[in-house]
């Protein structure tokens, strides 16, 4: 029992930890909770459905089709919303709230155009196969291998490539990176790009091991904003590590707490964690 | 026509009470608090629960609102000596735990049966239509909130929140306790939704965890947005605005080709693009004072 809610958790864990990604960078970056994060999950999930059921596009072609339009909308609205408002030297609090504006906007056109009822992506059935005990569907083993070549591209990508290594600088310290002479706007864009297309990708794994619903984004953006936290702000790996921790934790839960109770368990570590160590378990670059 | 219009009067009234301790929080204050509704919730899921339990009606009023306050202090004791990104997340996980609860603790909530059969003031001694007496009941109550709430926020007490809302850090530097404001803020905040929910379970005269579902928090905020931060006479206005939109809108349902779920989500959607517009190009609302809200400087 225990060993199959651990597979459970590390499947949902690998997806939350791909959603906290941007969330992390997002927050590290720019200074904001970005409240519309995890309804890009559900934009991404919907025009991976678009392309795969509507248009009869082949699965693997329409997740990464989808990757990149839903992380191109993320870039839009950088040119949009965020760059004039960064222009105007805006007030933190008024991104946030706009932010939920957006989050509005997002869920409510999915259920305008889709409706509020559950869809599927158009594959064949497979039955689960049982080890030790252990019930894994085909489904969740692909979820759990996408999310660790994604979480291994992006490792690489802050490492090794110039553009990661400025994003990386840019959430120590925007004002020094720019005088070092780093485009600034140019690699928050960037950013967006990989952060909110990783939220599609996300959303696309997370439709497949559930369902595409409207509001499977908002059942993500708490346990996401508590893997953020727990890993320390602004650190990708925190929140890596952050998201494996909250989703085992949900999963695990669940033995002794009715599973309607999974969102509560995220909402209390991320308490205890602001109690003891707002700074996260890993170094954070703001509290 | 006349008793549409009572209807409609009263939840504008009910709105206005709720947004207006949102105003307090955010407008006043700068805290963000997206789980408005958890506290609607607990004042009027406390006072019906309460009242069916046989206590007097008035008694199971003032523990709803105590309530409300007292889990407005839980909320903020870990949340507001951070940066205000963390209360905004800390109240909407919090605001949908109350409303799980509810749903799923059948022995004490019935879940999505929801509650009915509950006392509503003076109903027994009222020879007219009790709507009636409701809307006064109310628009008296937002008269008093009104009042005292100016009365607070004209005082030294509100002009140190103003401060903390503009800058915080100038706030503490003059000795203030800065957090220990923001607590007090969040209880009285608190406690005013409270309030809001024991009217909207009178008005509803059955209540259910769908009355309480995250939305409700964004109609606040948008009345507080579109009616001017921290102007209590603008949340008023704004109060009617929102419903004439949701009236108005209403109408217009026989002449588009939307069905009605279309037609409500179409709705949120311009909700949600006048909170952007509005929070981009014009932070202070239709009624505030530009030259006082620090946003968007």
């Amino acid at each position: 029992m225990i060993m199959q809610l651990v597979v459970n958790g590390i499947v949902v864990g690998s997806i939350i930890a791909l959603g906290a990604i941007g969330l992390t960078m997002v927050y590290g970056i720019l200074n904001f909770a970005n409240f519309s994060h995890a309804d890009f999950m559900a934009l991404g999930a919907y025009i991976a459905f678009l392309l795969n059921v509507t248009l009869g596009l082949n699965i693997i072609l329409s997740f990464f089709i989808s990757i990149v339009i839903t992380g191109a909308i993320g870039v839009l609205l950088d040119f949009i919303v965020w760059k004039p408002m960064r222009k105007k030297k805006a007030d933190l609090v008024s991104l946030i709230i706009i932010s939920i504006g957006i989050a509005l906007i997002l869920r409510n056109g999915l259920i305008f155009f889709w409706g509020g009822g559950s869809r599927h992506y158009d594959l064949p059935v497979l039955k689960g196969t049982e080890m030790f005990g252990v019930i894994v569907t085909y489904n969740q083993v692909i979820a759990f291998g996408t999310a660790l070549v994604f979480l291994l591209i992006v490792h690489y990508l802050l490492k090794y490539t110039r553009t990661g290594k400025a994003m990386r600088a840019l959430s120590d310290d925007i004002d020094l990176a720019r005088i070092s002479g780093i485009n600034v706007d140019k690699v928050i864009q960037w950013m967006w790009f990989v952060g909110i297309g990783l939220a599609g990708a996300a959303g696309v794994l997370y439709a497949l091991e559930t369902a595409i619903r409207p509001n499977m984004g908002w059942f993500l953006l708490l346990p996401m904003f508590a893997a953020v936290i727990l890993g320390g702000i602004g650190n990708p790996y925190g929140a890596i590590v952050g998201g494996m921790i909250i989703g085992l934790s949900q999963e695990i839960s669940t033995l002794f707490l009715p599973s309607e109770y999974k969102l509560g368990v995220s909402l209390a570590i991320m308490i205890v964690v602001l109690l003891y160590k707002p700074e996260g378990i890993f170094k954070g670059t703001k509290t | 026509m006349i008793e549409y219009l009572v209807a409609i009067g009263l939840i504008i009234g009910i709105f206005a009470i709720f947004a207006l301790g949102l105003n307090l929080e955010w407008g006043f204050t700068g805290l963000i608090n997206f789980g408005h509704v958890g506290f609607l919730a607990i004042g009027a899921y406390t006072t019906v629960l309460l009242n069916q339990g046989g206590f007097p009606l008035w008694i199971s009023m003032v523990a709803g609102v105590v309530l409300a306050g007292f889990f407005g202090m839980l909320v903020g004791i870990p949340t507001l000596k951070l940066k205000a990104d963390y209360l905004a997340i800390v109240t909407i996980g919090f605001s949908e735990i109350v409303r799980l609860i509810l749903l799923n603790e059948d022995w004490l909530t019935r879940g999505p049966m929801g509650l009915h059969g509950f006392d509503r003031p003076f109903e027994a001694v009222i020879p007219f239509d009790y709507n009636y007496f409701l809307f006064l009941f109310t628009f008296v109550s937002l008269a008093v909130i009104y009042i005292l709430l100016e009365q607070l926020v004209h005082s030294p007490w509100g002009r140190v929140l103003k401060s903390i809302r503009e800058d915080e850090d100038v706030a503490s530097a003059l000795g203030k306790n800065v957090f220990s404001y923001k607590i007090q803020v969040l209880i009285l905040g608190s406690a005013i939704a409270g309030f809001a929910g024991a009217l909207l379970a009178f008005d509803l005269q059955y209540i259910n965890p769908r009355n309480f579902i995250p939305m409700e928090t964004f109609y606040a905020w948008i009345i507080v947005v579109l009616g001017g931060s921290g102007n209590n006479k603008g949340i008023i206005v704004g109060a009617f605005m929102l419903q004439f939109f949701y009236s108005g809108t209403r109408f217009l349902q026989d002449f588009v080709p939307f069905d009605s779920t279309q037609m409500s989500s179409l709705r949120i959607m311009i909700i949600g693009l006048l909170l952007v517009v509005f929070m981009m190009y014009k932070p202070q609302g239709l009624l505030g004072k530009k030259e006082e809200l620090g946003l968007g400087r």
